[in-house]
């Protein structure tokens, strides 16, 4: 499976990744996307969401009971 | 069969990833935050349907791609609201990374048909493999590549940034990074 890991050709400059990753590090785009889309990921989640699977589990919880 | 705490767990930790996809789709804030919550209910509805052990961010991936493009349809192509866009960023993001250059790139990202978009945010941010992207998109691993190649041509067009590094305002940064251009 290929995924983007960071931490695999970050410390080795030069060295063509397995298939010379266009997005990879030593790409503009690939390093511009990733902290555009890392500063996304690190933003802090609202709480309706931790509140809607509350309230979801509760209602299954209520459902069965009966 | 209800759905299991370790369900429930593992579609919170999916939240911040869900919300960072829906965000670069949508270009919306408060759009995507309404397509995650949109998407968290329906995964809960329809928990039985998806297998243990299989890519869980994929499956949840794909409900969120679908609600957005069927939320697309049934209202038709709206205009972007950058002004929303810009107040919901400011007041959401700290300043790191450079913002004015993470500002443009949002903008040349925004410029991309949602295809295009969606690809290269999929394989160059999301983490995901070609064969994965193609399953969410409901595509063959060839429209993947050639949506994510012609992505990153027009977004290297709109930000004017050739094949070799740019030596734009983080040029320290870059030179600490990297070797010399091969």
């Amino acid at each position: 499976m290929k995924t983007l890991d960071k931490n695999t050709t970050a410390s080795a400059p030069g060295r063509e990744s397995r298939t010379a990753d266009p997005l990879g590090p030593n790409s503009e785009i690939g390093r511009k996307l990733k902290q555009y889309y890392d500063d996304l990921v690190h933003d802090e989640v609202p709480d309706r969401f931790a509140e809607l699977l509350g309230q979801l589990e509760r209602a299954e919880t209520a459902q069965d009971k009966d | 069969m209800a759905v299991t705490a370790g369900f429930k767990d593992d579609l919170l930790k999916a939240i911040p990833s869900l919300r960072a996809f829906a965000v670069s789709l949508s270009q919306n804030v408060d759009k995507a935050d309404d397509l995650v919550q949109e998407t968290l209910v329906k995964a809960w509805d329809k928990h039985e349907s998806f297998q243990p052990g299989t890519n869980l961010k994929a499956w949840l991936f794909t409900i969120l791609r679908n609600e957005f493009y069927s939320q697309m349809r049934k209202r038709g192509r709206e205009v972007q609201d950058t002004d929303g866009i810009m107040t919901a960023r400011l007041a959401v993001h700290p300043a790191q990374h450079g913002q004015l250059d993470l500002d443009d790139f949002r903008s040349a990202l925004e410029q991309l048909p949602e295809d295009q978009r969606e690809a290269i945010i999929l394989i160059g941010a999301s983490g995901f493999s070609y064969e994965e992207a193609a399953e969410i998109c409901g595509c063959a691993i060839g429209t993947i590549k050639s949506r994510v190649s012609r992505a990153r041509s027009r977004l290297q067009e709109i930000m004017q940034i050739s094949g070799e590094e740019d030596f734009g305002p983080d040029a320290i940064s870059t030179q600490v990074m990297t070797s010399p251009a091969d």
